[in-house]
């Protein structure tokens, strides 16, 4: 239920070991990769000065980056068209990838065998572009339909040519205007979107000059088939003949190659995930540090693998590798660690809607449980309903499983839950109150009630935020926000002072003098005034601001007015909550009444169905997106910054938990 | 929205920008220095542009590098004020882009066409501004026609896909040619979207720049190149303010250079063509310079449009190449008397 705590890991090896190295790090898939080089410029890399040491130190004054890219464009193209002959997807099998199979190999003898599979190959492709021909001259003979024109005849004309021409329609205009001075006859034939296609006919010895001035126009010419006779309606009749014929003479040679696939389909397979675990070798090997004998890798990885991995690296090399680790919070440069968000089940879905905002910091807290149940709390309280809840909670369902949306659907099945657990308290079962007695309240029966308690729920809401920023801003060791900011200490005591003092007057509950609830609240708003000089005087800091005084204490002022807004429209701003209850049984009335007025029993009933899906839908959508509101803008600019960067391992499987919705 | 309450934020936006544009004395230093390092020197501690000369080390920067640096200030500029529009009113401050961007891809098509290493265009800024081109593609190009499928399904596409279909052999003429044609196409479509009003004196703007651009030209069509009249004709930019397409037709079809100059001097822009030694070297600067007043009056007749925008664009390309002018002329140690000459901006002595 937290961000994970990663530990940074140095690998110091013998430069023949790197490739291994490189895989052992893809298949593990758990470390986030540093560059090498940026890493010991901005770190003190601590080597012991120790007798196996002695060469890495050695080699650590003269590095350079892995330079010897390698080129698998061609093996890339080889392997899918293997994989296109065999008509199967490309895909990375896992089973290929933990073998200790070298991929060269491999793909070398494969490579050899695409030799005799290339004749066939290069046979269909050339059949395919006959056909991609043929389809475009039937496109273009399909502009001449109607117009009765023989084309045959006129393409095999002595003196004067004939050609196809597309123009964009400006220009067309440019040559309308200008006719008088073409030396070709021009006509009309078809528009296609912006485009104008025209037949052209030139004598020949113009032929030239004319082509000329069309290419002045940026003309396209339309290529027609030679050698066909008759108008156009028969000459595309032919050729979706001759195209079919192609499509036969396709799917024969594909056939003759079945028992070539049989052989070789499983080697083309591995081939070409071992293709892309190299591919992957080559982005962790750019990232690595070379001496003369050795390279120095880097990168984070989570604790809770750190173990394993560095074990199964020991085993492997024994002294001939040196490893590394470090705490994070000792790194004095360089970048931050990622964040690898670890929630239970219940709360995970709500990671990609925290995401949505920002990735926290690797030092902040992980708001997700918080926002999770906070979340579905207001959602549950602004649309509470039995059977409208158990709805959302199958659409939830129906969304994770079918459509493969994990976090939606989760998230969805979760709201639903809450939705039925408010309902129960209300009452509400598709809407109507009178099935089952309400466990808590009415709410159309206690407005003023909802509304105050959706308010207190929002107080309640906001003193965790309070409790969260000063915790997050304690940890990041920012005493100027943690002490003395809008949303630090200061902040909060105003804000519980200004609370009592609201409550006490309004409702004379009890009494808060008036004096103390003055001298503190000037006092908290004198704090973060000055907050930055008060901030470097504690910490013993001689430059008082950061910037120019004037320009400090312009915004600092302007910034007492927003704290002093801000309290009262976050404050205001849950009572949302209690109206939007409010208006969920409201709509569901609306169409009540609508059914009552309805004259036949079935009429009624479909309209009740009608209001639900409509309460379902719009009301479910906008209750949604509310309760998404109040959690970003009342309470994660309290204590959330979301700069962090994404825990991205790496491996060949597909990052999992970081989906979006 | 009617224009009031578009333009009320962003024409006070544009004033405060100009405000950070060099002014006279400005220019007027810059003139006096020595070096291309002194001119980054004083752009980084005096100017506006010291936003984007922060991590440039002036002491040892390259003319290229610094021109590079001008170009992205532009954009920088341009992005600021593309966040007050949205919709379609975005899409035409971006077609604007189109322009530079085209000059950037002519270069290279140049490069490319004359078999030299292409690398050094890797820091072009618009390249992509505007089309979104995949500039991998673009600077992998062998030949001219790998740059025009590197663009294949980018907005400029349509117009350059046409020259593979017809022409097996490279023409960078036509190429170029397609370009700068396909740019006034592109906008046209643009502010096509605009409120009514803002066509309107868009088609006045940048008609008077096409009736510039028309005679420059046809002049050097007839004079240089001797192109027949169809190809003249069917070259000019179609949407003149004050020259009519007849008139333009006819222009294209004087017989000669005198002809020419006869037609010319009946129009309002007779001062491109003095008839001397002059013409052709100061043409550029005449045209930029008329450009620049013709729009100032536009500005204060129809102030609340999209042409403070439209202008401001310009005059900060203005601004650049001028800056990149004096960089020049420093280079080949050309007297300040002599660089006032090739400027855009008129400078007074001593203001």
């Amino acid at each position: 239920m937290a961000v994970e705590k990663m530990k940074v890991i140095s690998i110091v090896g013998r430069l023949s070991d790197l490739d291994t190295v490189a895989k052992m790090v893809v298949l593990d898939g758990n470390v986030h990769m540093l560059n090498a080089l940026s890493e010991l410029n901005s770190n003190y890399f601590e080597l012991e000065a120790s007798e196996e040491n002695i060469q890495a130190m050695q080699e650590l004054s003269d590095l350079r980056p892995y330079s010897e890219k390698r080129d698998f464009g061609k093996d890339e193209e080889i392997l899918k068209s293997f994989h296109r002959i065999f008509d199967i997807k490309t895909a990375v099998y896992d089973k290929f990838l933990c073998e200790d199979y070298s991929y060269e190999k491999i793909s070398e003898s494969l490579i050899e065998e695409y030799d005799s599979v290339s004749k066939t190959s290069e046979e269909i492709e050339r059949k395919l572009a006959v056909i991609e021909k043929k389809q475009m001259h039937i496109q273009n003979m399909e502009y001449l339909q109607n117009t009765g024109i023989d084309v045959g005849t006129l393409t095999s004309m002595h003196f004067v040519e004939f050609k196809l021409i597309m123009l964009a329609k400006e220009n067309y205009k440019k040559l309308k205007l200008n006719f008088e001075n073409i030396p070709a006859v021009v006509l009309e034939v078809a528009t296609v979107l912006n485009n104008v296609i025209l037949v052209a006919f030139t004598p020949k010895p113009l032929v030239e000059e004319g082509d000329r001035i069309f290419e002045s126009l940026n003309y396209q010419r339309l290529e027609l088939p030679e050698g066909y006779t008759g108008i156009a309606e028969d000459i595309v009749k032919q050729l979706y003949r001759e195209i079919e014929q192609e499509n036969n003479d396709i799917e024969a040679l594909k056939a003759s190659t079945e028992n070539f696939k049989k052989k070789y389909m499983e080697e083309a397979q591995r081939a070409y995930s071992l293709l892309q675990l190299e591919k992957k070798l080559e982005l962790v090997k750019s990232e690595v540090a070379m001496g003369l004998n050795m390279f120095f890798l880097f990168g984070f990885i989570p604790i809770g693998k750190l173990q394993g991995f560095s074990r199964a690296l020991k085993d492997r090399f024994r002294e001939d590798i040196i490893i590394i680790t470090e705490d994070v919070e000792k790194r004095r440069g360089g970048h931050a660690p990622p964040t690898k968000l670890k929630n239970n089940r219940l709360f995970k879905p709500f990671e990609a809607m925290v995401n949505m905002y920002g990735i926290p910091c690797y030092s902040e807290l992980d708001p997700t449980p918080f926002f999770a149940v906070s979340y579905m709390l207001l959602f549950g309280a602004m649309f509470g309903d039995i059977g409208q809840g158990f709805v959302i909670f199958l659409g939830g369902l129906l969304v994770k499983h079918k459509l493969k949306r994990i976090s939606l659907g989760g998230i969805l099945a979760r709201l639903g839950i809450s939705s039925m657990f408010f309902g129960l308290l209300y009452g509400s079962i598709f809407g109507n109150e009178h099935i089952i007695h309400g466990l808590w309240v009415k709410p159309m029966e206690n407005i003023n009630l909802m509304l105050i308690g959706a308010i207190a729920f929002g107080v309640l809401l906001i003193n965790i935020g309070y409790i969260y920023g000063i915790i997050n801003t304690f940890r990041r060791r920012d005493m100027e926000e943690c002490l003395f900011g809008k949303e630090g200490l200061a902040g909060f005591v105003f804000f519980w002072v200004l609370l009592l003092t609201v409550v006490s007057k309004v409702t004379g509950m009890f009494y808060f003098p008036t004096i103390i609830s003055a001298v503190l609240l000037i006092s908290m708003l004198v704090l973060m005034v000055f907050k930055q000089p008060l901030a470097n005087i504690l910490k013993g800091h001689r430059v008082l601001y950061e910037e120019s005084p004037t320009d400090y204490y312009i915004e600092s002022g302007f910034g007492i007015i927003e704290t002093l807004l801000s309290i009262f429209s976050n404050i205001l701003s849950f009572i949302r909550v209690g109206a939007f209850a409010l208006n969920h049984v409201g709509l569901y009335i609306a169409f009540a009444t609508m059914a009552q007025m309805m004259n036949s029993t079935v009429g009624g009933i479909a309209v009740l169905v009608l209001g639900n899906i409509v309460i379902i839908g719009l009301e479910g959508l906008i209750v949604f997106i509310q309760s998404l509101r109040l959690e970003y803008y009342e309470l994660f600019s309290k204590y959330y910054s979301g700069y962090g960067v994404l825990y991205k391992p790496a491996s060949l499987i597909k990052e999992t938990g970081n989906d979006v919705l | 929205m009617d224009n009031t309450t578009r333009y009320a934020a962003i024409n006070a936006k544009l004033k405060a920008m100009e405000s950070s544009m060099l002014t006279n004395s400005d220019y007027l230093k810059l003139m006096e220095f020595s070096t291309v390092e002194e001119v980054a020197e004083y752009l980084k501690k005096s100017t506006g542009y010291s936003r984007v000369l922060g991590n440039i080390d002036t002491a040892s920067v390259h003319r290229g590098d610094l021109e590079t640096v001008i170009k992205r200030s532009m954009i920088v500029n341009i992005d600021r004020i593309v966040h007050y529009f949205s919709g379609d009113y975005k899409a035409f401050i971006k077609a604007l882009y189109a322009k530079y961007e085209i000059e950037e891809i002519k270069t290279i098509a140049r490069a490319v066409y004359n078999k030299e290493d292409i690398s050094k265009y890797r820091d072009s800024v618009f390249l992509g501004e505007y089309s979104g081109v995949d500039r991998s593609k673009v600077f992998a190009a062998k030949l001219v026609r790998d740059i025009i499928f590197a663009y294949e399904s980018t907005e400029l596409g349509r117009y350059l896909m046409p020259l593979i279909d017809n022409n097996l052999s490279e023409n960078l003429f036509r190429l170029e040619m397609v370009l700068d044609l396909s740019y006034y196409s592109l906008l046209q479509r643009a502010w096509m979207k605009l409120s009514k009003s803002d066509i309107k004196v868009l088609e006045t703007a940048q008609g008077l720049i096409a009736d510039l651009l028309n005679l420059q030209w046809i002049y050097r069509g007839i004079k240089f190149y001797r192109l027949r009249p169809e190809l003249l004709l069917n070259y000019t930019i179609h949407m003149g303010h004050r020259l009519d397409y007849g008139f333009i037709k006819k222009l294209c079809y004087s017989e000669g250079l005198e002809e020419f100059y006869k037609n010319a001097q009946q129009t309002k822009y007779s001062f491109l063509f003095k008839n001397d030694e002059t013409t052709d070297i100061y043409m550029e600067r005449r045209l930029d310079r008329h450009i620049y007043f013709e729009l100032k009056a536009l500005m204060k007749t129809k102030g609340m449009s999209i042409i403070a925008t439209f202008a401001y664009i310009l005059f900060i390309e203005f601004e650049a190449r001028d800056i990149i002018s004096i960089m020049e002329a420093i280079r080949y140690k050309i007297p300040k008397d002599e660089i006032k000459k090739f400027l855009i901006r008129t400078i007074r002595e001593g203001a």
